[in-house]
């Protein structure tokens, strides 16, 4: 069993660059307007220029490229997997004839296709997380989601219980690492056994994790109360947002990138 | 909505994102199984983990996966479940609707990203959604039931 000692939640990498300024709301919605933008390349050598956006965005953030490289890694597998299905269950004209299978040229086409805009979607979501910190992340959610709060949407409860998960999250790994080890040096086993065997022996593991939960949670809100927390309004901030004229024009020239894009696409490609 | 219900609902999304986080899925064969799954039984216990869950489940989803698709359907769907879960009259029916829900939600943006075959797509999803709330849900949820029958409530609650 691997102890996860450096685990952080979100991969944010501090840094001094025109990215990690922007206001985090321009950040959500112009990863937003590039994975549609994704979503609407049909043909793979239009990839090439979201591969020179990456690059040229991964230059600009001051991140190392290898970082922006690894946040693919979790999804790799399924990459692999979906490529294959296409390599081998696309009909179309036969490439490789091996009697059992055929591997067709529309299924190489496809899986490359299907291969490339996923790994384009995971590595550009990751740009987020990558140059924005969590708690900002967590407040440009809070304004994005405020035009619903005439709706009953409870915007501001949901930013305060991401920014208490947040808060939590370092504190319930340390915590439930600690059940573990106590549950390893009682002899239990994690990655032996059936199916059953393996899931039971979690059991062990969430309940004093939800113990802690409930005591922490208790605490917590003591603390919230004696400081006079009640709610959002006429709340201040100490950092408040602030939407300047250089989100607009990140926004702007996203959304210029994704449209010249989808148009050429469409004219000369597909 | 309370502050002891903010703090809750905030404390278990910290939770849901923790065991999220330190618990790779569980492969077996082709099945994926996320420990995490498992507490998404809990908003039968407790209403404030809807929110929680919901919290939890989107800064999560953030973090890794798929990037939107997943953040906006993946959080909706566990928003949708957790709803259901905590109306359902015992702890076997509080697990069909997470199972059912990402089944077909998860199920079905996964298909139309990967452009796989529906009913593939929401049987990779379906079974380890199901072992998940099934084999460790369940009897997560009856250990807290006798947990909190013994002690009262829970003993710091």
């Amino acid at each position: 069993m691997k102890f996860l000692n450096h685990l952080t939640f979100g991969q944010y990498i501090p840094a001094e660059s025109p990215v990690h300024t922007l206001d985090p709301r321009a950040k959500i919605l112009s990863v937003l307007v590039l994975l549609t933008g994704i979503f609407l390349v049909r043909h793979p050598l239009a990839f090439i220029p979201w591969g020179l956006l990456l690059a040229g965005l991964t230059a600009l953030s001051r991140l190392p490229f290898s970082m922006v490289l690894r946040s693919a890694k979790p999804v790799l597998i399924l990459v692999i997997f979906t490529s294959l299905i296409h390599i081998f269950f696309t009909d179309g004209r036969p490439l490789i004839d091996l009697r059992i299978v055929v591997v067709t040229r529309e299924g190489v086409t496809m899986a490359v296709y299907m291969g490339l805009r996923l790994l384009f979607l995971v590595l550009f979501a990751s740009f987020l997380t990558l140059t924005t910190k969590p708690m900002e992340l967590s407040d440009g959610l809070e304004r994005l989601f405020s035009p619903l709060v005439p709706l009953g949407f409870p915007a501001h409860e949901l930013a305060m219980m991401m920014t208490i998960a947040l808060r939590f999250i370092p504190t319930l790994l340390d915590e439930t690492d600690r059940i573990l080890k106590a549950q390893l040096a009682r002899g239990a086993s994690f990655d032996r056994g059936g199916i059953w065997k393996r899931l039971k022996a979690f059991l062990p593991v969430l309940i004093p994790l939800f113990v802690i939960v409930f005591a922490r949670a208790e605490d917590l809100a003591t603390a919230m109360e004696s400081r006079n927390y009640r709610g959002g309004e006429g709340r201040t901030r100490m950092n408040p947002l602030r939407w300047t004229g250089a989100d607009t024009a990140a926004l702007g020239g996203i959304l210029l990138f994704v449209a010249l894009l989808f148009l050429a696409d469409r004219r000369f490609l597909s | 909505m309370g502050v002891r219900k903010v703090a809750l609902a905030g404390v278990i999304a910290g939770a849901y994102i923790a065991v999220t986080l330190l618990f790779a899925p569980l492969s077996y064969g082709m099945v994926q199984i996320r420990i995490s799954e498992a507490l998404t039984l809990l908003p039968f216990l407790f209403p404030e983990a809807i929110p929680g869950l919901f919290a939890g489940c989107l800064l999560a989803n953030f973090a890794g996966g798929f990037g939107l698709p997943d953040v906006i359907f993946g959080s909706a769907a566990t928003l949708a479940a957790a709803v259901l879960t905590a109306r359902m009259p015992t702890v076997f029916l509080a697990a069909l609707p997470p199972v059912l829900i990402n089944m077909v939600v998860v199920g079905g943006y996964l298909s139309v990203l990967l452009e796989v075959p529906l009913l593939l797509s929401m049987l990779y999803v379906g079974a380890g959604e199901s072992v998940a709330c099934f084999l460790l849900g369940i009897p997560l949820v009856l250990m807290l039931q006798r947990r909190m029958k013994k002690g009262g409530k829970f003993p710091a609650r």
